[in-house]
């Protein structure tokens, strides 16, 4: 079972770092210049634009289901300094 | 020919010597000419301020740290304007209603360039939002700030100090 | 009693309450410089035939220090009442159990879902976080979470920093979260697969022979690693990847296993001893696995387009109890007007059960290593309709509501029933109604 998992958790993990490569690498192009991010600035265009909102769904959640959490984090927004 | 609120591009008195001003008339015009349809381009003639330390700083209505920057750079027009100090604003709100809004909140007392399309912004070549350019009094590009902290204002003022001490 | 829910909410405030939200981005609009920016929320949690209900009021007040260093704080105070289903199954006769006292019996008439009724219990937790930035792409977070009721307690800190790539278009995130648990179950620890006992007098001590220590303890690691990038003017994507691993006392003290005739599938019949309360049926404490790991994959895109917010999100999450689970959300901001907006809100849910997932056990069949009946680990199948309505105020603030449906329906595997159960069992399946009022204002 743990093997298992463990193979499990290589082809899970290789595929984010191959996305986080990508966004480096082949994504650079991708993306808006800084004066180009009034939309990205947005309250409603954060990526936690309601933390409360989110905190209570996930407890409700995790005491009701099998699983939970995975979201959270920054980036987005403004771009500022 | 633009409209109101934007500089035309009147050429300064003095007898500069140097194909500074032509070169960039040149580059300005090839502006124009490639936004013909489009409204008026806002542009921005260095050579004028030469003789006087400018700073040129880009802001934009949703960008948090321009609403802190905008006050320090009253101060300090009120402050070192008479040594000679310039500040331009450029604005790149593509909404000009947003930029005007958040004037009334936050009234300045320079002159503001409105640069919706971004063209200046391209030109300058920005890397983040505020961006300020420093010009010494020769028209050299003497600092480029990149986004504003408070933790910087004093080190960034006896910089404008240095040059607005050297006389040309 | 406060059993189940409690146990998940304090392990949903540790494995997920603050991972990447340590460090929330305040809003452009929001306060100037030296203020507190308070975000309040009052939460009303139903379900339907006489199950838990849950009310909470919780604040989350920010203040920005000046150059995005900010500090946040927060607390939730929540009370819960009513019952939940113990896993014991419904009988064509009543049953009566033993409460988790030991004091005392209750009983299920015949045909319904046995319930445990829960204690009136409140339950205090309690938030803090920094954040700041450090050089000129990287940002650092950390935080403290702490949770308590009265029979569990949690402590968590975590820390987390993030770095900006391609003119901020690209921000790579990597969080990690220590959480300890304590388990104080009412009654002390069930031996593993112990047999519900009958009522003891006051003064005896509970019967030795299914007890075991008074608090067990657990430990949780998560990680969280993150991509979010600009994909366009309107556009932004985010993919997370997160492992968990929880170690320790996994196993809901309150939760039992009804044992049934092997051929009928009908629980057995037992009658407690003469002058003596006790169950009527024989049923067994279930045990867990002392380790869950869990690995997630989620996925999320916002679009502007015209001003309307499309957000869209889907989680693979896979563990090695194979709870699989696939969840699938989406959220669509209408502005209307100048102040307020709408914003309808769908979710579908879907998990397959744990390898140890039981509906019954068989008398005279060998125990199996692992086994629970809690329905949150059958195959189930959840869907959530909502819609949020926000309006700001003249002053600048804002208060919103919003209304949810929740349907959760469950399924036993084919291969768990037991002689007529095929096609024969009931599920703890129920509808809830969330409703929530918000207020966001500046101090």
């Amino acid at each position: 079972m743990n093997r298992k998992m463990g193979i499990h958790a290589g082809k899970v993990a290789g595929i984010v770092l191959a996305l986080a490569c990508a966004a480096l690498t082949g994504c650079s192009s991708l993306g808006v210049k800084p004066w180009e991010r009034e939309v990205l600035a947005r309250d409603d265009m954060q990526l936690d634009a309601n933390p409360l909102d989110t905190s209570l769904d996930d407890h409700i959640y995790f005491s009701k289901e099998g699983t939970s959490g995975g979201r959270g984090f920054g980036g987005g927004g403004c771009g500022c300094n | 020919m633009f409209r109101s609120g934007n500089r035309s591009s009147r050429t300064s008195n003095s007898a500069m010597p140097s194909l500074f001003r032509p070169a960039l008339a040149g580059i300005f015009m090839a502006f124009l000419a490639c936004s013909a349809a489009m409204a008026a381009q806002p542009e921005l003639d260095l050579a004028q301020y030469h003789g006087r330390v400018l700073v040129v700083d880009f802001w934009a209505s949703w960008c948090k740290p321009c609403r802190q920057s905008m006050p320090w750079l009253n101060e300090l027009r009120a402050r070192y304007g008479e040594q000679g100090l310039v500040i331009i604003g450029v604005n790149v709100d593509a909404e000009r209603a947003d930029a005007e809004r958040f004037l009334r909140d936050v009234p300045v007392d320079f002159e503001i360039i409105y640069d919706g399309q971004g063209t200046l912004a391209q030109k300058f070549g920005l890397q983040a939002m505020p961006s300020t350019f420093v010009y010494d009094r020769d028209g050299k590009l003497a600092h480029t700030l990149y986004g504003f902290r408070e933790a910087r204002r004093a080190e960034h003022e006896s910089q404008l100090q240095a040059l607005l001490a050297r006389k040309t | 009693m406060a059993g189940d829910k409690r146990i998940g909410g304090a392990l949903a405030a540790a494995a997920c309450g603050l991972l990447g939200t340590a460090g929330p981005k305040v809003s452009i609009a929001a306060e100037p410089e030296g203020k507190w920016d308070v975000d309040t929320a009052f939460l009303f949690y139903g379900e339907s035939d006489d199950r838990v209900k849950d009310a909470s009021l919780t604040g989350l007040a920010i203040r920005d220090y000046g150059d995005d260093r900010k500090l946040s704080l927060g607390l939730t105070i929540d009370t819960l009442t009513g019952a939940s289903p113990s896993g014991a199954i419904a009988a064509s006769r009543p049953q009566t159990f033993t409460s988790p006292s030991g004091r005392s019996t209750y009983s299920t008439a015949a045909g319904e879902l046995p319930l445990d009724s829960s204690f009136h219990d409140t339950r205090v937790a309690a938030n803090a976080g920094w954040s700041q930035p450090f050089a000129r792409w990287y940002t650092f977070n950390a935080g403290l979470d702490i949770s308590t009721e009265f029979d569990y307690q949690h402590i968590g800190v975590d820390a987390g920093v993030t770095r900006d790539f391609n003119e901020r278009n690209t921000t790579l995130s990597l969080a990690v979260a220590l959480g300890k648990d304590k388990v104080k179950p009412v009654g002390n620890v069930p031996i593993p697969f112990a047999q519900m006992s009958d009522v003891v007098f006051e003064d005896d001590e509970v019967d030795a022979g299914n007890r075991g220590a008074d608090s067990e303890d657990k430990d949780v690691l998560d990680v969280l690693f993150g991509v979010t990038q600009v994909l366009g003017r309107h556009t932004l994507l985010r993919v997370n990847y997160s492992y968990s691993d929880s170690s320790g006392y996994l196993t809901d003290p309150y939760k039992i296993l009804s044992v049934v005739d092997p051929v009928t599938g009908e629980p057995i019949e037992r009658t407690p001893p003469p002058d003596v309360e006790g169950p009527t049926g024989i049923y067994l404490f279930e045990h867990r696995p002392d380790s869950r790991v869990r690995q997630g994959l989620y996925t999320e895109l916002r679009h502007d387009f015209s001003g309307k917010v499309l957000q869209v999100g889907y989680r693979y999450s896979t563990d090695d109890w194979e709870v699989d689970s696939h969840t699938l959300e989406g959220r669509l901001r209408f502005p209307l007007g100048e102040n307020s907006y709408l914003e309808p809100h769908l979710r579908y849910y879907t998990q397959s059960a744990a390898s140890f997932y039981r509906y019954s056990l068989a008398e005279g069949a060998p125990l199996p290593e692992f086994a629970s009946a809690d329905g949150r680990l059958a195959d189930l199948d959840a869907y959530t309709l909502g819609i949020k309505y926000g309006r700001q105020t003249t002053g600048g603030n804002e208060w919103s509501t919003r209304l949810e449906f929740y349907h959760q329906v469950g399924k036993a595997p084919a291969e768990v029933l037991i002689g007529n159960q095929v096609g024969n069992t009931l599920m703890p399946d129920f509808d809830a109604v969330i409703l929530q009022f918000n207020y966001h204002f500046k101090l």
